[in-house]
């Protein structure tokens, strides 16, 4: 049972953005509610207001232009993002990472964006649009800010999302796009599960870039590689870089061991890409 | 509340909903759909799995009021009397079925995964009912049963009923 709290439907950008400015302290907004629901029903969340974006039109677009990039609007679900040609031919380490991403029924609802915002260690979003330089989009009713996802994130579940804004997109620049990639995400069991660990990388005639999930308290980017850059060097680089902790889902050791193997299995599949 | 209007089973429903209610105590507690299940009621075990306009959904995590418009399918419009669907008939032939509970959920999440593939390899199957936990079966026979019903004409007989034609009546 959830407590008892109001359902709003804006149906412009406009009308929701002004009720944030109003009521957004006591407000949660969301499209998929694949994370909000359990969070409200296990009582880590009581919002008197919540404010569903599906009624608007424009969240929906995930589209491409040579210019600005991939740009995925805050209702685009998770299997809107696996299903898209595009994201399929130019960003294989997003639709990697999608596919990975808990049920197929929950693919369905649950948005790009809110696994971002949700901002977990273990989101399988966070990774792959971290390699790739994604870019979040604040909009309120006072205007629209954009910052590196690796800044918007600052800790486990937090973001610099303020209460009277929406993530409304978010673009994935167009510099990287094509850049041969692949996920590597250590699960308990075979079907769907939480990532006990994951490494994103991706490589171009520009380098390598690497991001770490469930391996410090927000997932990790390291700094670019040239593209002469060394096994060694990168394997280095991560184990300096991440703090993995003893939870019940694994041990900081074998996060660290793992990420280890993932880099080197990478390296090893990604070899004669460039 | 909120007035919200549904197709289910494609039959038309208005009713006044708390706003806070999910799709799936609406369904059980206020239209007496007590075919779909609560199993985990966070989106884990596929249980309350529904189709919401042409898709696979926990019905767990869906408030009624965001379902307002939308065409609804559950268990309870899959047999039609006493005959049972090609999907079903395939869950009984192969003993795919022991306590139950995840069998409404599993036959929507099969249908749906039907619409999409008409004849899945083992390993499709798999993957597609990754979403819906049996605690009795171990599986085997479920998937066993998926791999049936394809062979039997499951998903041409689900085209067939989206078509308006029930398989009966093409046959006649």
């Amino acid at each position: 049972m959830l407590h008892d709290f109001l359902y709003h439907d804006p149906g412009s950008m406009a009308d929701a953005l002004s009720f944030l400015r109003e009521h957004g302290e006591e407000s949660t907004v969301f499209s998929g509610g694949t994370d909000l629901f359990v969070a409200i029903r296990a009582g880590l969340t009581m919002p008197q207001h919540v404010v569903d974006l599906k009624g608007i039109d424009e969240l929906h677009s995930l589209s491409w232009s040579d210019a600005e990039g991939l740009s995925i609007g805050a209702c685009v679900t998770v299997n809107d993002l696996v299903e898209s040609a595009i994201v399929r031919e130019k960003f294989p380490v997003l639709y990697a990472a999608g596919s990975e991403l808990a049920t197929f029924q929950l693919r369905n609802r649950a948005t790009v964006i809110g696994n971002i915002v949700t901002a977990s260690p273990c989101g399988d979003m966070s990774s792959p649009l971290l390699v790739h330089g994604g870019q979040v989009v604040l909009s309120s009713a006072a205007g629209e800010r954009k910052m590196p996802l690796g800044e918007f994130i600052t800790g486990v579940k937090r973001t610099l999302i303020r209460s009277d804004e929406i993530v409304s997109r978010i673009v994935v620049p167009a510099d990287w796009a094509g850049a041969a990639g692949g996920y590597e995400k250590l699960k308990r069991i075979k079907g769907h599960d939480l990532g006990v660990v994951a490494v994103a990388m991706i490589k171009s005639s520009a380098g390598f870039r690497v991001a770490i999930s469930s391996a410090a308290p927000t997932p990790l980017l390291l700094p670019d590689f040239s593209p002469t850059a060394t096994e060694e060097e990168i394997r280095k680089t991560a184990q300096e870089m991440i703090t993995p902790i003893d939870d019940v889902r694994a041990t900081a050791e074998y996060r660290a061991y793992m990420v280890d193997v993932y880099i080197r299995r990478l390296m090893k599949s990604l070899e004669g890409n460039t | 509340m909120k007035t919200v209007h549904f197709t289910i089973n494609g039959e038309t429903y208005r009713r006044e909903v708390a706003e806070h209610k999910t799709l799936l105590h609406f369904l059980r507690e206020d239209l007496g759909y007590t075919g779909t299940k609560e199993g985990c009621g966070a989106g884990e075990c596929g249980a309350c799995t529904i189709i919401l306009n042409g898709k696979a959904v926990n019905s767990c995590l869906v408030l009624a009021a965001e379902a307002d418009g939308s065409v609804i399918e559950t268990i309870e419009g899959e047999a039609s009397g006493n005959t049972l669907t090609e999907i079903q008939q395939a869950f009984d032939r192969n003993h795919a079925v022991q306590c139950g509970f995840c069998t409404a959920g599993m036959v929507m999440t099969v249908k749906d995964l039907f619409r999409r593939n008409a004849h899945p390899t083992r390993p499709e199957v798999i993957e597609g009912i990754e979403g819906n936990f049996c605690r009795c079966t171990g599986y085997e026979q479920i998937i066993e049963a998926v791999l049936d019903a394809a062979e039997h004409g499951a998903a041409e007989e689900i085209s067939a009923r989206d078509a308006g034609t029930t398989k009966e009546v093409s046959d006649a």
